[in-house]
């Protein structure tokens, strides 16, 4: 890029002016600076995923720049833009990522790339003037250059050529259609599979209080709560009082954990009567947390259906680290306490220094203990080519572990069980809204004019009868996608622009859960909603 | 208007440039209100008569000026007090590493003025508090994108009081925008008449606060070691010297002393990003989720000025980290809202509080927040904030309990200088 060389100069000397000792220890440097507030999100793991990902773009249209913008911005490594056509006065329009009337006349894919490359130095653009038509019947390996492929309202039969292709290979690169006209919308990712270690899920993991390892169950045990000066008492965590409590309750209850509502409301009186003042906050926080000494430490539910997924049964060397450290994991399970690796992440929670941090060392070296014997269990062929950062990475978020199958480009519409099932109370706004999207390309393809009689016409002809749609709903639908068919709104290509490219973030970076299936968008009535997931 | 065919009568305009948009002005959807005039009656409102007030020209403003730009909006003001850093540039767009240090309203508008043609953007850099009914009465639409809860309130606030029954012109519909990581909000306000941005106070997320007996005698967490540097050891050292969270050097100065803490507690953890994180509690900010959140205010704000599409009713949630998920509701307005309300508010008390006490609960309870409040009734002055020697005179109430002050059933006004409104408070104890 022409413009790199000058403008890293530039923020060569901001940074230096601002920052009067740039290399001392840990203090960020320019390029951490700069993306501060999104490594926040994703941290660096996710920020180098981003900066090795290659993404194709067909088109500059409105949305397609927004799309992109919103990639640049974080960091991606590399952008093409793959257009044939000149910038034409409606372009110039409705594009932030052209220049007015200067731009008109000259290759739409030169000017968004100069434009948009300008927003971020480190990221590399490219504009390809070749027809996408052509590159597709000649050269369809071109496409294979990249990791994303994103499509905004391209000629219905070249999408579907297209989607078709990448497809065919597991391998191949994800894509992303997306269709507007107007105030409504909808975007679709074609994957095959994803895996995701780092959902970011808001379940926390199990602390093991029903199944205290031996070392926090001999602390525990080691307690004497009589003999504490009242300042100590006050200051024994939460945990520790849980496994004392559980194991005096167990003594007198055949060696069960408190089972019926008024067991566990008597378990909970017990941990009252524990208190020497009303106002211990250790003894409150451990009434509220009361439900983790029985409720049995399992393999959650949504973990042991993976260890039924595909990619475990048909298990080879050659498949991905991921589904070798879910192998890995199924093994360890299968072996007591039945439970996944124990976190070292320890919550706060009421205490004093001392006590917090010898639970937290107990924790963690049980956790070591137990990464180790995982470790042990990944196939011999693979442990050498997987890092220790990943399997860290795995266990520590082996709680929250997500696979995801996708479906192909279009299946949904040829599905009519599917279809039928969709529906229900005003759930059918969204799929009325889709199949509008799905009418509008057929009658493309057949050169129809998009009349709302035609449009209907269309959605009967696809849905069939099984599929109940309220007139009122699929009027609303369908007269909105006629009354703006070829319209690339400012506002919605915004708003698609943040969606998709949040979309592709989550894909690149495996980190977050993408949307499955069609995600709908209604700009009147300000709703979305997903369709065939 | 014989020359507009597109509805536009400006000369910098081209033939063809509203195509896109001109398709939803010149014929009404099936939701569309039988009152929308289609045609070129609404687009001479939108591009030559109506005037829009953006607040914030930081990660929303820049896409929302982007977004009005191209909309056709042609009269747009914006306010901003900051100037550009380093870590603005992962997300707001207009602005290039040159820019750093310069004033975000005037770089934002120089750059869309450039990019869009026929289009004045008006700067002015500096507060919103700066500007009078008299400024604010100008606009038709006032859009927000802050950071700050304060300055919603404000805003949100003076909106309110501008209304006048009798000229319907005063009303000026608030469109304000929120984002935090993956999440956001959108909504439409119409003073007086819908929720306002104060009957919604409660559903902000409680800040984490740290017990300051925590951080002096037992920290656990890293953020512990680092709020003790900052709250107890910086003013214990450098007296009444000002820390100033955006110099590198004292974030320094705070980390190597929160990492010595945690050290002699062998407390793992304390990094530099964690220190600036919590001294400056820095909310994450991605491109992506403010370009969603912008589009949507925008979006409002085109719909309210063409009528094009009904607005929003009036509350848009989204919550991007499992899918896409979005929630559109109709917040209620608040009877008891200290700005939009009328009603006084009631609250029940110890007969043995205090006013010292009763002010904490002021600062705390989610659906008031009111920072430093003064308070009084009809006919005493309870306890003053300011001016200093007023503040004195009052200072010895603070000890007394409440009910030796104000009758039970009794009425007690509350004011902030931070905000343009005053809550009326009925007083029983138990």
């Amino acid at each position: 890029m022409s413009a790199a060389a000058s403008e890293s100069q530039d923020i060569e000397t901001v940074t230096t002016a601002v920052s009067t000792n740039p290399g001392r220890r840990g203090q960020p440097d320019n390029k951490t600076r700069r993306y501060d507030r999104q490594l926040r999100l994703w941290a660096a793991t996710g920020q180098a995923a981003l900066e090795s990902s290659r993404i194709l773009v067909i088109g500059a249209s409105a949305t397609s720049t927004s799309i992109l913008k919103n990639l640049v911005l974080p960091g991606i490594g590399h952008f093409t833009i793959l257009d044939h056509h000149s910038v034409t006065p409606e372009d110039a329009g409705n594009n932030f990522f052209l220049e007015g009337p200067k731009s008109i006349g000259k290759r739409r894919a030169d000017e968004a790339v100069r434009l948009l490359a300008e927003l971020n130095d480190s990221v590399e653009g490219r504009a390809d003037h070749r027809n996408v038509e052509e590159v597709l019947n000649s050269n369809p390996q071109y496409f294979l250059e990249f990791n994303v492929v994103i499509a905004h309202n391209m000629q219905p039969a070249l999408v579907d050529k297209l989607a078709k292709y990448l497809w065919s290979e597991p391998s191949h690169p994800i894509m992303m259609v997306v269709r507007s006209a107007g105030f409504v919308s909808e975007f679709f990712i074609q994957f095959h599979e994803h895996s995701i270690i780092e959902s970011h899920s808001e379940t926390t993991p199990s602390l093991r209080i029903d199944k205290p390892f031996p070392e926090l169950h001999a602390h525990a045990m080691s307690i004497d709560f009589e003999k504490m000066d009242p300042t100590e008492h006050a200051h024994v965590p939460y945990v520790v009082i849980l496994v004392s409590a559980l194991e005096d309750w167990k003594k007198s209850h055949g060696g069960n954990p408190p089972k019926t509502y008024a067991e566990k409301q008597q378990f909970k009186k017990r941990i009252q009567g524990m208190r020497r003042k009303p106002d211990e906050e250790n003894f409150e926080e451990a009434e509220a947390q009361a439900y983790r000494a029985w409720t049995e430490t399992t393999v959650p539910s949504e973990i042991s259906a993976l260890f039924k997924d595909s990619g475990l049964s048909s298990l080879t060397p050659s498949s991905p680290p991921f589904f070798q450290l879910l192998s890995a994991l199924q093994k360890f399970t299968q072996e007591s306490p039945h439970t996944l690796p124990l976190t070292s992440t320890l919550p706060d929670m009421r205490s004093d220094t001392k006590s917090y941090i010898h639970l937290q060392t107990l924790y963690k070296r049980q956790a070591e203990e137990e990464k180790a014997k995982f470790k042990s269990l990944i196939s011999e062929d693979v442990r050498e080519t997987i890092g220790d950062e990943m399997i860290d990475l795995f266990v520590k978020n082996a709680h929250a572990l997500v696979v995801m199958r996708g479906r192909e480009w279009g299946s949904f519409d040829q599905d009519r069980a599917a279809l039928a099932m969709d529906p229900s109370g005003k759930e059918t706004a969204k799929l009325a809204t889709h199949l509008a999207f799905s009418a509008l390309s057929s009658l493309t393809l057949q050169h129809q004019t998009p009349t709302v009689a035609a449009l209907k016409a269309e959605v009967e002809r696809i849905a069939g009868t099984d599929v109940e749609l309220p007139e009122e709903q699929l009027d609303a639908a369908v007269g909105e996608v006629a009354r703006a068919p070829t319209a690339d709104l400012p506002n919605m290509a915004a708003f698609l622009g943040g969606m998709v490219a949040q979309e592709t973030i989550k894909m690149i970076t495996r980190q977050y859960v993408p949307q499955k299936g069609y995600l709908v968008i209604d700009m009147v009535d300000m709703w979305t909603g997903a369709v065939g997931a | 208007m014989s020359v507009a065919v597109n509805g536009n009568a400006s000369s910098s305009g081209w033939q063809g440039q509203y195509y896109h948009i001109d398709q939803v002005l010149d014929r009404p959807g099936p939701r569309t209100d039988p009152s929308f005039l289609a045609g070129d009656g609404v687009k001479d409102f939108l591009r030559n008569q109506c005037k829009i007030l953006v607040i914030g020209a930081g990660g929303l403003g820049c896409e929302i000026l982007a977004n009005l730009a191209l909309s056709g909006f042609k009269d747009i003001h914006v306010i901003d007090m900051d100037t550009i850093d380093i870590s603005n540039l992962n997300r707001q767009f207009l602005f290039r590493p040159k820019d750093v240090g310069n004033p975000k309203a005037t770089v934002a508008a120089e750059f869309v003025m450039n990019r869009v043609p026929g289009v004045k953007v008006t700067p002015y850099y500096g507060k919103i508090q700066d500007k009078d009914e008299d400024y604010y009465m100008q606009f038709n639409l006032v859009i927000c994108g802050l950071d700050s809860v304060e300055a919603r309130r404000w805003i949100n606030a003076t909106l309110v009081n501008m209304v006048d029954p009798e000229n319907p012109e005063s009303l000026k519909p608030l469109i304000d925008g929120g984002t935090e990581g993956f999440k956001g909000q959108a909504r439409v306000i119409l003073p007086t008449i819908t929720s306002c941005y104060e009957c919604s106070l409660d559903m902000l997320n409680k800040q984490t606060a740290f017990p300051i007996c925590t951080i002096a005698n037992t920290p656990r967490l890293p953020e512990h070691c680092i709020e003790w540097a900052s709250v107890l050891e910086w003013p214990r050292v450098f007296k009444d010297k000002k820390m100033d969270t955006d110099d590198p050097e004292h974030i320094n100065w705070l980390y190597n002393t929160a990492s010595k803490r945690a050290k002699e507690f062998n407390i793992e953890g304390v990094t530099w990003s964690l220190t600036q994180g919590v001294v400056k509690n820095i909310i994450p900010a991605i491109a992506s989720t403010n370009a969603i959140i912008a589009a949507s205010c925008c979006n409002e704000a085109f719909k309210i000025a063409t009528s094009s599409a009904a607005y929003l009713n009036n509350y848009f949630m989204l919550i991007g980290t499992e899918g896409v998920y979005s929630y559109t509701f109709e917040h209620e307005k608040r009877d008891d809202c200290p700005v939009c309300g009328g009603q006084t508010m009631d609250i029940t008390i110890s007969r043995d509080w205090t006013v010292d006490r009763l002010i904490e609960m002021l600062v705390e309870r989610q659906d008031i927040q009111i920072k430093k409040p003064s308070l009084s009734t009809p006919t005493k002055q309870i306890y003053f904030q300011a001016p200093p020697q007023l503040e004195e005179a009052t200072r010895p109430n603070l000890e007394k309990k409440l009910s030796e002050l104000v009758d039970d059933g009794g009425e007690m006004t509350v004011t902030a200088t931070s905000l343009p409104f005053s809550l009326s408070i009925r007083v029983k104890y138990t």
